[in-house]
């Protein structure tokens, strides 16, 4: 595979292919349809969205679904990228798979290098990172924050035991790992660490009942508060923290018992948090679904949520987030099925896209996206850019709005 | 709600010649209403109910509809799945037997001796509802677990063989799953008759099924409660011996990518021979997923019937996983979604598809 370079025009169009509607012969009724489905120009808040698949190509699309820049990275994502507002693109890569490394498929998207490119793909930085996942987060100061399952986070035997939750005999090779969380300055040199086992309650940061005890706490996201310190995601413990910058304290807790295997935890510029509830491992049995949560962190109720009309229609066991836009709407990313949508306050659909793309990930092909970010015309990063979709004819005649079906004709034979 | 993946609705792709021939009867969770129609997805017949379905509708040789419905008003109708009506309709709707019992949960059965099979809500008592494991204490429904009661009752209502399952298993034998409220213990889902007279019953909250001894009561068999299954329903045992299964996967043990699937398991083996997880072999497994309701059926040709219940999509695949048939139920919605405000997926229950020579289908007109 070529790393930098030149398009690989066969490779896009054997990947189209697969996307046609006729190659995939089942589940037609829900993946015929692909790109911009629907677009409330009035409603929606405008802008550029940023997403990748699992393979070697990052997208900027406009709101038409028009390719306005094609970025070709020279590792395939561990989870997502940032466009910065120096208008460079910080991408975490992946060396490895958790396969490759040994590693159970909990230790999931997995990384080890982070890169940052210019808008037309070259390399400008390049730090190696080992054991990182998951979420990177670009700092003010230049630096960028990452966790890891570095074997120096596993927990001490003694520790280990006291955890409590998880399947009973599930940990890995008789361990349970821990996360550990990084600071890189820009000569790629550790300026900050955090080891989450230094700080959990072993009771009260609870794993789930039905995951493996294999990983704990199991960091899928990181987000700078604007007093500095730092709120992250605990997957396998159903909770947000906030850890205090300084001294490494855990100083509050968000969601226990509200949300479930939930991503993308971020302060908004309200002081709110708000939080992609993915509702698997929910205790309760009934139709499952996903939602958004807002949170007020004074007192842990939600206050704003975001489910479907029909809750099982937005459904996303894995990965996600959610962003908060200037004018209330909320753009969301329904992972696991490849699909970008924005709301508005209210909780009406204004726009939503289908990506086209395939890619390859925990062994499976998949319509699967890490994260999507939205970001507006007056970004600093997009300032003084070509987002002339015109520079990407071929891109744009495979998967820009043209190449779609708007309407669904049912094939009868 | 998801514009793209709910405004495509009614029949999808029929491959006439490789599909199995027939009806399908399917219903919906809404709407008070069971569907029969053709390959081409047109509307043969339409049973109107007086309530709300409850369960899968089944289309008895007889020509009549045996179907489960709930009044709305039964004590427990907060656990899910009670529905304390079951109702014999004729072609036209005409209500030809009915029997009514607040406790009724799941769909009901017609035995081949005419007698009726039907699942009922148990109080489990407090000296065994104490020795079962899993789920949050204090999570009981008024501090009272339920657990099944299988009845066969006569036409006249009358009950001539019962079967209690908290008499029978042995709280350490069917793991429970940790996550699902104490509020019930089994969950049963659903229950069949095997050609040999035995009873083969799905437990949703032990990701168990098993097969009853009719005559004993015993527990002959059971597999799926060690994280083979998460909350299946609708087994069925096909001809080769094997059972077929709708394995939701709703709470599913390890790292939940939550996904479905349809598993054939040989039963003496007691392992997965054959499996649909989802299209391209089970590489899209995102796109195949029902937490709930659904269920799967073996056809004559040796495809299989698929329903996934929650979004409301029906399918037929080949042996080879080939797609042949697709149709997506879009009562008691609009039949094409022009806005997303009206967009969304109407669920059903399941689904049966009936060969043109079954015997229950005689005299219509197609």
């Amino acid at each position: 595979m070529t790393a930098e370079g030149a398009y690989d025009t066969e490779r896009l169009c054997n990947r189209n292919h697969n996307t046609r509607e006729g190659a995939t012969k089942v589940s037609i009724a829900k993946s015929a349809l692909k790109g911009v489905t629907y677009y409330d120009e009035k409603k929606a808040s405008g802008g550029y969205t940023l997403f990748s698949t699992y393979n070697y190509d990052v997208w900027l699309i406009d709101m038409e679904g028009y390719i306005v820049n094609h970025w070709r990275m020279p590792y395939s994502p561990g989870s997502h990228q940032w466009l910065l507002p120096s208008g460079n693109l910080l991408h975490a890569g992946m060396l490895k798979s958790h396969d490759e490394m040994g590693l159970p498929v909990e230790m999931t998207a997995i990384g080890g290098v982070l890169v940052e490119v210019d808008w037309y793909s070259n390399l400008v930085w390049k730090a190696m990172a080992p054991y990182s996942n998951h979420d990177i987060c670009p700092m003010d100061n230049g630096h960028v924050m990452y966790h890891s399952y570095n074997p120096g986070g596993i927990l001490p035997d003694d520790l280990a035991r006291k955890m409590t939750g998880g399947i009973p005999g599930s940990e890995f090779e008789g361990q349970v790992w821990g996360d550990m969380v990084h600071e890189l300055d820009r000569d790629g040199k550790i300026v900050w660490e955090w080891k989450a086992c230094e700080h959990l309650d072993p009771v009260l940061d609870r794993s789930c009942m039905l995951e493996n005890r294999t990983l704990w706490p199991y960091i899928n996201s990181l987000w700078i508060c604007r007093d500095g310190n730092v709120l992250m995601s605990l997957r396998a413990a159903n909770e947000a923290i906030k850890v205090d910058y300084k001294t490494g304290e855990i100083i509050a807790r968000y969601g226990k018992g509200k949300i479930f295997h939930q991503h993308d935890a971020r302060e908004l510029d309200n002081g709110n948090i708000m939080i992609l509830d993915n509702g698997n491992h929910r205790p309760f049995y009934g139709p499952n679904y996903s939602r958004v949560v807002e949170l007020d962190p004074d007192t842990d109720e939600i206050v704003w949520e975001y489910r479907a009309d029909y809750p099982p229609d937005f459904y996303t066991p894995v990965c996600a987030g959610a962003e908060r836009m200037p004018n209330g709407n909320t753009v969301i990313c329904d992972s696991w099925t490849g699909r970008i949508f924005e709301v508005t306050y209210e909780g009406e659909l204004v726009w939503e896209y289908i990506s086209p793309f395939i890619g390859y990930q925990v062994g499976m092909t998949t319509t699967m996206m890490w994260r999507a970010h939205r970001y507006l015309s007056d970004f600093p990063g997009l300032q003084g850019k070509n987002t002339d979709p015109k520079r990407f004819p071929l891109e744009n005649r495979l998967f820009g709005p043209d190449s779609f079906e708007r309407d669904f004709v049912p094939s009868v034979f | 709600m998801s514009f793209a993946r709910t405004r495509i609705k009614g029949l999808v792709y029929c491959d006439s010649r490789t599909a199995f021939h027939g009806l399908t009867l399917y219903t919906p969770v809404e709407g008070r209403a069971v569907m029969l129609v053709d390959l081409l997805g047109k509307q043969v017949n339409r049973w109107s109910l007086s309530h709300d379905a409850a369960s899968t509708a089944q289309l008895l040789p007889n020509g009549n509809l045996l179907c489960g419905e709930k009044s709305g008003d039964e004590p427990l109708a907060d656990l899910e799945g009670t529905g304390g009506i079951v109702q014999e309709l004729g072609r036209e709707g005409r209500l030809v037997w009915e029997h009514r019992d607040p406790a009724l949960h799941h769909a009901p059965f017609r035995l081949r001796n005419g007698n009726t099979l039907v699942m009922k809500w148990i109080e489990v008592p407090d000296r065994i509802a104490s020795q079962v494991e899993g789920g949050e204490p204090g999570t009981e429904r008024d501090g009272v677990m339920w657990g099944d009661l299988i009845q066969e009752i006569d036409p006249d209502a009358r009950v001539v063989w019962e079967w209690i399952a908290h008499e029978r298993i042995k709280p350490e034998d069917f793991r429970r799953c940790p996550l699902c409220p104490r509020d019930t213990w089994t969950h049963g889902n659903g229950c069949t008759e095997l050609p040999n007279g035995n009873i083969m019953v799905s437990f949703a909250k032990t990701n168990t099924v098993a097969i009853i001894d009719k005559r004993s009561g015993e527990i002959l068999w059971h597999w799926g409660s060690n994280g083979e299954l998460a909350h299946q329903h609708a087994p069925s045992l096909l001809e080769n011996g094997n059972i077929l299964i709708f394995d939701n996967g709703f709470h599913p043990q390890g790292l939940a990518l939550n996904y479905s699937r349809v598993v054939e398991v040989d039963r003496k083996k007691r392992e997965m021979v054959w499996s649909y997880e989802g299209p391209e072999g089970g590489a899209l497994k995102m796109l195949f997923y029902s937490s709930m309701y659904s269920n799967c059926q073996r056809l004559p040709n040796g495809n299989t019937l698929v329903c996934e219940g929650m979004t409301g999509r029906i399918f037929e695949i080949t042996a080879c996983q080939t797609l042949v048939w697709e149709y997506v139920n879009a009562f008691p919605g609009p039949e094409k979604a022009t806005s997303p405000s009206v967009s969304r997926s109407y669920p059903v229950y399941g689904a049966y598809r009936y060969g043109h020579d079954y015997p229950g289908l005689s005299g219509l007109k197609v």
